[in-house]
């Protein structure tokens, strides 16, 4: 999930209609190569639509202020991409808002710089940016994308612009706000490429277990991952939710947020060498398949799963909607998910809460490793990376607007709006104002992107950051929130990061995910006298088909980083 | 002089071949110029123009992959069943609706047979779990209700084949009846009240008169399917599979949509598309060979 869903996530519904619409727009570019590139053709074709429609606009604004500075050097245009999600309030277009207004007032008119905001659907944001890219002349001076493969493809591909200089002289407020930790994600062989975005929350997970449950049997919250597994066997054979038998003591998908925790608990402590050769990223996320201890996690889930303790159905579970509705429907007992992910309005404790008034989910940390912890990765502590095409000529007005939006209270007004009208602060929190007509709550419908070095509400430390999406949940779940949240930092594992990208997991990483997660459904799924073989089997399948390439590049780099 | 006058009669023909031409001309042969990705490192900053030739690299690269051999046998597999299955079904509903003699009848099953043609596979793809599904599919609960087991028949390998079959017969047997039931209307009638009359039953017509004038029809439908043999469309396999049953769901559309769209090696996937078409080609005119010495029947 990436970090914008992230801050906007709802309820299950809007999940699987977001999931049914991205699979189908997948679908539509790339039912087969010849449909792919007749997509392809098709996306041109309507970048050119938009972009026409875009000049359009932002000519006529570019008219009146012309004329109110006349005698002034000739205006530039400063093009910057913005995700399209569709969900443009009335009145109001996504290069045509609140917030481009914003913009536009405070730093093009200023400058003397003309915006134009260039929309790309969120949902097909890889396959535009590459057509958008490969255009050219007419790509935007500002792109993002969630991808790390494909920010290194560009740079390496030489499609950047190098911004380290750029950045000492125009980017002094924005150097400062996104850190030198933040800037390392950017940077390939000592060049800064890109401009990761930071992000001001890097919990995940939380567990979450019905409590309601466990009081009706008489039990304790399980601490452990042992008492976890009494808890589930009491939960399947006494059925506290009175299910007739369809209780799913774990609830279970093939989604990381619900088996990640639970993998990553059962590694074992990991040395700096182990963590950096033995760790294979995919796609952006470290899998720990090679690192000791995988295959008792292994282990674990096939004697839940044998013994039916598990969800049966999970393998067809990719975007977590069948869970979603046995959690709602009061079916499962315990489950892991994304930190505060159950406690949006209309999310899955409200739906359960609205089936079963006396259903409560409480926020649990259970999972423990053999050092009583409770290990569970946490997000790298940056968002998109925003780059600068080589093809652009404003390279440095791109700076200067990166630049302003990081300094003053420009990134706060943008994500929080007007102070009395949008929100009002307490503690220092911006708390939204509820109440607020839908006019006024509407101006920051795209604030997640249009606020693009940021992911995440930036108060100024975590903890602020963290009750700034307390305060936005429906307030008999804050607490709950603040519990989930809490859970979420503790313990963390945190992504390995290279001084340069690793070739290999560019080219195998999206092959390996699909294997991976195949066998974690194989071995959860095979019969336990199976299990040892199998396991022996999958792991020498992942190798050949790449696994071993990325171990040999990462002991490599790990060798040079250390010479 | 003739062809100048030919050509004086004939050319408002012509005339109207021109924009069909046209179309074909830059849609279909215009983008084979991208075929030249599958022998260059093919870097998009620098255009195809720019990037550097490799040779056969590209080549070597894909067919030692495992993954390609994998999801090569799959294809053809995964099509060869379909063949079996689907190819014989639309053939056996054809006949079968040309006996009906109630019109009304007849019109309305067929109806009702073709409309899965026109249900998006991602809508199939729901269908199919909430009849198919382990846990909560129609069909394993009424097994699980009678005491049987609950038959995995989306996550093990083997069911998933059957499951993957019958949801194709169900999907485009009732279009593929309109093409034989196009060939049924042009048998001349006579021919079955000679056959009355010399007191043959409805399986000796069926065999002797129905089956032999649907031949060119299906050697032409035969011929057709073999050359899509290393094909495979994308949404069905894709849609149906499920990472339990990779082993066999995993096929060449959708690893060049893995590899080429998603991870963005866009000389692999024209390598494997480049290959797709060329073996496609083969099993074409192999098989129209085959057709013209065996059964004296060919399209080209």
């Amino acid at each position: 999930m990436d970090a914008f869903t992230r801050t906007h996530r709802t309820g299950s519904t809007k999940q699987h209609i977001k999931g049914v619409v991205s699979m189908v727009q997948k679908l539509k570019q790339a039912s087969s190569k010849k449909k792919a590139s007749a997509a392809l053709a098709l996306t041109v074709a309507t970048s050119m639509v938009l972009a026409a429609c875009g000049g359009g606009s932002s000519n006529t604004e570019s008219g009146t202020n012309a004329s109110t500075d006349s005698g002034s050097s000739k205006a530039t245009t400063l093009k910057v991409e913005v995700f399209d999600r569709g969900n443009s309030p009335k009145g109001s277009t996504i290069t045509n808002n609140y917030l481009t207004n914003f913009v536009q007032d405070n730093f093009g008119t200023p400058n003397n710089i003309n915006m134009e905001f260039v929309p790309v659907p969120r949902s097909e944001e890889t396959n535009k940016l590459n057509v958008l890219m490969a255009s050219g002349s007419d790509v935007p001076d500002i792109v993002f994308t969630y991808d790390s493969g494909t920010f290194y493809r560009y740079a390496q591909q030489g499609g950047l612009t190098d911004l380290t200089e750029l950045l000492d002289q125009y980017g002094p407020n924005l150097k400062q706000f996104l850190t030198d930790e933040t800037l390392a994600y950017g940077q390939l062989e000592g060049k800064q490429y890109g401009l990761p975005a930071k992000r001001s929350h890097l919990g995940k997970y939380s567990s979450f277990i019905r409590q309601d449950w466990l009081d009706k049997l008489g039990l304790p919250v399980p601490q452990t991952t042992d008492e976890l597994y009494t808890t589930l066997k009491a939960f399947k054979e006494q059925d506290p939710g009175q299910t007739g038998g369809k209780v799913i003591p774990l609830g279970m998908s093939i989604a990381p947020a619900q088996y990640e925790p639970l993998i990553w608990s059962f590694i074992k402590p990991m040395t700096e060498e182990e963590s950096y050769t033995l760790t294979q990223q995919l796609s952006s996320r470290d899998y720990p398949i090679l690192l000791p201890g995988f295959k008792d996690a292994m282990s674990f889930m096939n004697k839940l799963y044998n013994e039916g303790l598990m969800s049966p159905d999970f393998s067809l579970d990719k975007d977590k909607t069948k869970l979603s509705e046995n959690v709602t429907k009061g079916l499962v007992g315990f489950f892991s998910e994304d930190d505060m992910n159950p406690y949006y309005p209309d999310g899955m404790y409200a739906t359960l809460q609205k089936n079963n008034a006396n259903a409560v989910l409480s926020a649990v940390d259970v999972y423990t490793n053999e050092e009583g912890k409770h290990p569970k990765p946490e997000y790298s502590p940056i968002g998109m990376y925003i780059m600068i095409p080589k093809a652009s000529k404003h390279a440095a007005e791109a700076i200067k607007y990166l630049d302003w939006m990081a300094s003053g209270d420009n990134l706060f007004q943008m994500q929080n709006g007007v102070e009395g009208e949008n929100y009002t602060l307490v503690n220092d929190v911006p708390v939204v104002n509820a109440d607020a007509a839908d006019e006024i709550k509407n101006r920051l419908y795209n604030q997640g992107d249009m606020a693009i070095i940021s992911n995440g509400k930036q108060l100024g430390d975590a903890d602020k950051n963290v009750e700034a999406y307390v305060v936005g949940m429906p307030e008999k779940y804050q607490e709950d929130t603040r519990k989930a949240l809490t859970i979420s930092r503790t313990d963390t594992i945190k992504p390995i990061l290279f001084d340069k990208p690793i070739e290999a997991q560019a080219k195998y990483g999206t092959s390996l995910l699909d294997k991976f997660n195949e066998i974690i459904v194989k071995l959860t799924m095979v019969k336990p006298d199976q299990f040892d073989s199998t396991y022996d089997q999958m792991i020498k399948e992942y190798l050949a088909n790449g696994g071993q390439a990325i171990l040999d590049e990462r002991t490599a780099a790990y060798k040079a980083m250390k010479q | 002089m003739n062809a100048i006058l030919y050509f004086k009669r004939y050319w408002q023909m012509y005339a109207l071949l021109f924009l069909p031409v046209l179309y074909f001309a830059i849609f279909k042969y215009g983008p084979m110029y991208g075929i030249i990705i599958a022998f260059k490192d093919f870097n998009f900053f620098q255009g195809i123009n720019g990037s550097e030739w490799i040779g056969l690299d590209a080549f070597r690269e894909v067919f030692a992959m495992p993954d390609f051999t994998k999801t090569l046998r799959n294809t053809l597999m995964l099509n060869l069943l379909d063949l079996m299955v689907s190819f014989p079904a639309p053939l056996i509903l054809a006949v079968m609706l040309y006996e009906l003699k109630i019109t009304w009848f007849k019109k309305i099953s067929q109806t009702i047979l073709y409309i899965p043609h026109f249900i998006s596979w991602v809508i199939i793809g729901g269908i199919v779990y909430q009849v198919f599904g382990t846990q909560s599919g129609m069909i394993n609960n009424i097994v699980t209700s009678m005491g049987f087991d609950a038959i995995p028949f989306l996550t093990d390998k083997n069911d998933w084949l059957f499951t993957y079959l019958i949801v194709g017969v169900w999907q485009s047997a009732g279009w593929g009846t309109i093409i034989y039931l196009a060939a049924l209307t042009g048998i001349n009638r006579e021919l079955f009240e000679a056959a009355d009359v010399d007191g043959a039953g409805r399986f000796r017509k069926i065999w002797s008169i129905t089956l032999p004038s649907l031949k060119p029809t299906i050697v032409t439908l035969l011929i057709i399917s073999l050359g899509n043999m290393i094909a495979i469309g994308f949404e069905r396999p894709y849609i149906i599979g499920n990472t339990s049953v990779r082993d066999y769901s995993d096929v060449l559309s959708t690893f060049v949509y893995r590899v080429g769209i998603e991870s963005g090696q866009y000389t692999i996937a024209t390598v494997v598309g480049l290959f797709q078409a060329v073996v496609g080609l083969v099993f074409v005119l192999g098989a129209n060979y085959a057709s013209k010495k065996l059964a004296d029947q060919s399209i080209l």
